[in-house]
């Protein structure tokens, strides 16, 4: 059995198995060769908001100044319209090829992307999403349209790998939860991406690993950063939020190597850190090691921006935990999340934040 | 034989109008742990009834002289239950529960006394009862454990997506009228209020079919003036944990077959 999900997988009961089979012959007998969903228990699981999925900034802004009855009978009125792709758009596509790919080699097999679109809007703006993803032909069978309702414990329920808003306070309290999960932005300009290969980025530090060595840095300075590097470079580092989706797209890729095709392979994974190689690189190599992870390039940076090189790399999207990061990207085209994770949260390009009352 | 007795601690509804449910005495008394006292204990079905309460008084709120109410009635559904008559109205007042009517009925005849009393929902935590009721041409709906669970504050009432038929599906099986009235009233009640803070949110599930037969459920439900809060879509997924989140009350089906699954 795969071991993609995380969490502990409790035993299938008869009735889990009677749904199955329900939808199984539901969708054999559709008339188009619409593919059917994965079961969730193999697959990884991608949550996508409506707002990352799709643009709807216009339609945000009606919300907003004009409440929600005006939203919603705006959407209704416009139903038939299909929305603009959003920010998780090019990823969403490339997840779909992927799977095309996983069908090709593996018929039979439920290790496959899993989309599900989680949003809070209310059911009735939900026909202009069904609508739109019609359009667009994307293989999104699963949704929870909420009402208004926190999506955190459906979030759970589906055992989601990954979990991508446009909301900050939800997805902070996803990763609370211990749901890797992150807030997108649209870059000012696109890059061009490939539509064979999904590329993901992620940051080193309070991403893929915990923010211990942030703390470090942000407390003591760079060189007692780099005296405590050396000095444990053979302690794996812990864990970071996005670790384990990076482990998910892992056994993916490790299905295409089996069969031969790695340098052909549709999913290609990228580290681009402000760490520098010679002095605290070899740490983070030797803890992905330990963890018995791969990662296709890593980019050491040594503290210069980022953004010139992503735009290079074109990632359909880039996991970083700092604003300062995410906003360097966005402004050379590329499509970043931002982890709102660790002690880079309380620091906004290299100072501490007055952290403002909490709102009642 | 049937008796049936008017609880004249609540105002009665408009026998027309108002939506007739009736909510079987053991769902809403617990007599597991029964030391014979006077009142019984708290049910599972409480917080639904708690629930229904809420909707009628924010509809009279937004409307005092609302006619399309809730008109909850209490029922018995065996010989044991129909001998307790002053325990079962003695038990309702202590709890002030909104019950207008109360049917003592035995196994034989409870059908009968439902189609009497123009029962529109016949809720029970027996599946056999519901079976039955359903047979004898009464919507009936299947409460579980974790009813006890649920929201008081609210009316959470599932809808089953992969069972709404399309208009044009000609003519309405009479075991399919019950749950599509049933629902229009509940779309009728719901326009009463606004999109947030609502007592009564309609929830659609569609647990086998994918994204085009919820696309489906919703233009129906809507031509019928059922406006959906909240639609779920499972294509296949395990229910159990996506139920557990939603809570709703109970399931609206069209189909007898929903009560066996």
């Amino acid at each position: 059995m795969s071991e993609i999900k995380p969490s502990e997988v409790t035993t299938v009961d008869g009735g889990e198995e009677k749904d199955w089979a329900a939808a199984k012959a539901f969708f054999d007998n559709l008339k188009t060769n619409k593919p059917r969903p994965p079961k969730p228990r193999f697959a990884v699981t991608i949550a996508v908001s409506s707002r990352t999925l799709f643009n709807m900034v216009a339609e945000r802004k009606i919300y907003e100044e004009e409440g929600v009855e005006k939203y919603v009978a705006h959407q209704v009125e416009h139903e038939s319209e299909p929305l603009k792709p959003g920010a998780a758009f090019p990823f969403v596509q490339a997840l779909m090829n992927v799977n095309s790919r996983l069908r090709e080699l593996y018929p039979d097999s439920e290790e496959l992307f899993d989309i599900v679109l989680m949003t809070n809007n209310h059911a009735q703006v939900g026909v202009r999403l069904i609508n739109s993803i019609n359009h667009y032909d994307l293989t999104i069978e699963r949704f929870c349209m909420t009402g208004g309702k926190s999506p955190i414990g459906y979030l759970k329920a589906y055992m989601t790998n990954l979990y991508l808003s446009k909301d900050s306070e939800k997805v902070t309290e996803a990763i609370e939860e211990g749901i890797a999960a992150a807030t997108m932005f649209m870059p000012e300009t696109e890059n061009e991406l490939s539509d064979t290969q999904l590329r993901v980025a992620f940051d080193g530090d309070a991403v893929l690993f915990s923010d211990e060595s942030e703390i470090i840095v942000k407390q003591h300075g760079l060189d007692t950063f780099f005296e405590h590097e050396k000095e444990f470079e053979n302690k794996p580092l812990a864990q970071g939020p996005l670790k384990c989706f990076l482990e998910a797209l892992g056994k993916l890729q490790r299905k295409f190597y089996a069969k031969n095709e790695r340098l052909n392979c549709p999913i290609r994974t990228f580290l681009v850190t402000a760490r520098s190689a010679a002095s605290s690189g070899a740490r983070v190599l030797k803890t992905l090691r330990s963890w018995g992870l791969e990662i296709d390039e890593a980019l050491f940076l040594a503290g210069a921006p980022k953004g010139p090189l992503l735009q290079k790399i074109k990632p359909h999207i880039f996991f970083d935990d700092q604003m300062f990061h995410i906003e360097g990207a966005q402004e050379l085209g590329t499509i970043s999340a931002h982890v709102p994770y660790g002690i880079g949260q309380k620091y906004h390009r290299g100072k501490l934040i007055e952290q403002p009352a909490k709102k009642e | 034989m049937v008796s049936t007795i008017q609880n004249t601690d609540v105002k009665q509804k408009d026998a027309d109008l108002a939506v007739v449910v009736a909510v079987t005495t053991r769902a809403v008394f617990e007599s597991a742990d029964d030391d014979g006292g006077d009142v019984y204990g708290v049910g599972v079905a409480f917080p639904l009834l708690q629930a229904l309460h809420k909707v009628n008084e924010r509809l009279l709120e937004e409307s005092p002289a609302e006619s399309l109410l809730f008109d909850v009635i209490l029922i018995t559904t065996d010989d044991e239950q129909q001998q307790q008559c002053s325990r079962i109205t003695g038990s309702t007042r202590h709890y002030g529960l909104e019950v207008s009517r109360f049917c003592f009925s035995s196994q034989e005849d409870f059908t009968e006394s439902l189609l009497k009393n123009n029962v529109q929902l016949f809720l029970t935590t027996d599946r056999n009862e519901a079976l039955r009721a359903s047979q004898n041409g009464v919507l009936s709906a299947l409460l579980d454990q974790q009813l006890a669970s649920c929201p008081s504050e609210q009316l959470r009432v599932m809808i089953s997506g992969d069972a709404v038929l399309r208009p044009d599906t000609d003519p309405v099986p009479a075991g399919q009228k019950g749950a599509q009235s049933f629902s229009t009233q509940l779309g009728q009640m719901r326009q009463k209020f606004g999109i947030f803070n609502s007592p009564l949110s309609i929830v659609l599930v569609t647990l086998h079919g994918g994204r085009e037969s919820c696309g489906d459920a919703l233009r129906t439900l809507r031509s019928r003036g059922v406006s959906v809060d909240e639609a779920h879509c499972l294509a296949g997924a395990p229910r159990g944990p996506i139920l557990s989140v939603l809570r709703s009350h109970f399931l609206l089906c069209d189909v007898v077959s929903c009560l066996e699954e």
